[in-house]
């Protein structure tokens, strides 16, 4: 193969035997994770790797066009998978944590909605830069059409391109990404927080006011360390570039929450045991 | 299987890299542990020192992974790499003096994991995947480490959480002034994070020459050193913030110049454009 046929190898195949292990693995996190600590410490691993799951899963959503998108040559937003869904995850991270206080499911619904908000006003202006900028419509190129609208695709497309702009679907899809994405970064903070909050007074000797800023300064850094590993690993899993639901890469979403998975699992152990006691 | 897309051959090998860059790294951290045995905190500018000799050696290993069309984009092994390695330096810093030990081991065990999901369960089969994934996570675990010994002058996580506060005279014991309290480890982990990916994704392609490229990862690393040394002001003292600041600037003179000679060195031609052309008088 000349190395400009070279093209990233990851196939749509699964690997069961890859999977399985992953899936042993996860289960042996938990169980470490139940041993040390079964109340509070067992119930904040479930909740990131719930979180970091829901962030492999979102992530799949957004239209990641990259640098094909950035010539007007494939459809979605130019730029990789780490900088937007860092982005929309942290956008839905700090709306969550602003809401904190409120309860969970508050800070987390407001963590949803941050992020979705941030992922439709890049959408728009993305369309705006696209459209009003460099003259070119909206057009997908992997559907004849689109799968809500309806409206058909290849009269839009030029010839030689995959496609360019955000057709409406990938729009809708950049925000679905964004809320599901944010949401799960913001159940992140909020499950650390928590632990945090409740165990780091006895490990440091302090009162819980003092040591506020170290418990939401931890939490807050653990959740962008999550955030980036599962969005990177969601980022490996579709090779780089991303339609939104309609492409179908979306399909290996399977893998991706397998991987995500065990990553938080991992992740959010080490988390946990920093409040252990030694 | 993946075929490698840039075949570039020439210069140093990467294991002696690695090798070198994870024995200074270590060596430079530990020369920190300085400050607590003389009970000053003159010793922090090693922090800086190791965190340039980790980024040299983790731009090199972005450039190991990145050869192969990963597809995703050169800044994101720089995201995975302080992703996991934060995670990893946060939990070590509670075993005191084996604090860098333990990052080390940690963060190789969440790096072969994460490669491991990555080339298996995503299916890549990167041939170079596992032990470049391996080694950026302690790359970023050991650079952040870097960074809180230069700010902080230490790496322990009670040395990281608290500081003091002088009001009317009085010194107070606080965490709201401290290394992680103060949120100084998330411009840490961006300063890092920037300063590994950008070398080999300015300097990729047909031409690349790797002392370049790594000149250009010890230039981006005294300018993340300059940012952290002006940062440090607020937890040491003056006269050992101000070593940390001069070294860095020294350190980014000198390999900035050293970058631009190389880059003349490689270019096909080279031209001075004046600032703006003066169009009056035609």
């Amino acid at each position: 193969m000349s190395a400009v046929a070279a093209k990233p190898a990851a196939g749509s195949a699964m690997n069961p035997a890859a999977m399985a292990v992953g899936i042993v693995l996860l289960i042996l996190m938990i169980g470490v994770a139940y041993i040390l600590s079964p109340g509070i410490g067992l119930m904040a691993l479930i909740g990131v790797i719930i979180g970091g799951t829901l962030i492999g899963f979102g992530v799949h959503f957004v239209p990641v066009g990259g640098a094909p998108a950035a010539m007007g040559q494939a459809p979605g937003i130019a730029t990789g998978v780490a900088m937007l869904a860092a982005g929309a995850g942290l956008a839905g991270l700090f709306g969550g944590a602003w809401a904190a206080e409120q309860g969970l499911v508050v800070a987390v619904v407001t963590g949803g909605v941050g992020g979705g908000l941030m992922m439709a006003i890049t959408c728009m202006m993305v369309n705006f830069v696209y459209i009003f900028g460099m003259g070119i419509p909206a057009a997908s190129g992997k559907v004849a059409n689109d799968p809500i609208t309806g409206d058909s695709q290849a009269e839009y497309k030029s010839q030689g391109t995959e496609g360019h702009g955000l057709p409406f679907i990938s729009f809708i899809g950049g925000v679905i990404g964004g809320v599901i994405s944010g949401a799960g970064g913001t159940l992140i903070y909020i499950e650390l927080l928590d632990l945090y909050k409740e165990t780091l007074p006895s490990v440091m000797n302090v009162t819980a006011a003092q040591v506020m800023p170290i418990a939401v300064a931890a939490a807050g850094m653990f959740a962008v360390g999550l955030f980036l590993v599962n969005a990177v690993l969601t980022a490996y899993n579709i090779t780089g570039t991303i339609e939104g639901p309609h492409d179908p890469k979306f399909k290996r979403w399977p893998r991706a929450i397998v991987a995500s998975a065990v990553a938080s699992a991992l992740c959010g152990l080490v988390a946990i045991l920093i409040v252990m006691p030694m | 299987m993946s075929v490698k897309v840039e075949v570039i051959e020439g210069g140093v090998p990467h294991n002696k890299i690695m090798i070198a860059g994870l024995l200074g790294t270590l060596v430079c951290l530990y020369l920190t542990y300085l400050n607590v045995l003389t009970s000053t905190e003159m010793f922090s500018f090693f922090g800086g020192l190791a965190v340039i000799i980790a980024l040299i050696w983790g731009s090199h290993t972005i450039k190991v992974l990145c050869s192969y069309g990963i597809g995703t984009g050169v800044p994101s092994a720089g995201m995975i790499a302080f992703g996991s390695g934060v995670i990893a330096m946060l939990f070590a810093t509670r075993f005191n003096v084996l604090a860098p030990i333990v990052a080390l081991v940690l963060a190789a065990i969440i790096g072969i994991i994460l490669g491991y999901l990555s080339n298996n369960v995503l299916n890549m089969k990167i041939p170079a995947m596992v032990q470049s994934l391996t080694e950026m996570a302690v790359v970023g675990a050991l650079s952040l480490m870097g960074f809180a010994a230069l700010i902080s002058g230490g790496f322990t996580f009670a040395g990281l959480t608290t500081g003091t506060i002088s009001m009317f005279g009085m010194s107070l014991s606080t965490h709201q002034i401290s290394f992680l309290g103060g949120g100084l480890v998330a411009v840490a982990f961006l300063l890092g994070a920037i300063a590994i990916q950008h070398p080999f994704n300015a300097c990729l392609g047909p031409g690349w020459k790797q002392d370049r490229m790594l000149m250009l990862t010890a230039e981006c690393g005294f300018l993340s050193m300059i940012v952290a040394a002006v940062m440090s002001f607020a937890l040491i003292s003056v006269g050992s913030a101000l070593i940390s600041l001069i070294i860095a600037i020294i350190g980014w003179f000198y390999t900035y110049n050293q970058y631009i000679v190389m880059s003349k060195r490689d270019a096909a031609s080279w031209l001075d454009s004046k600032p703006i052309p003066d169009v009056e008088g035609h």
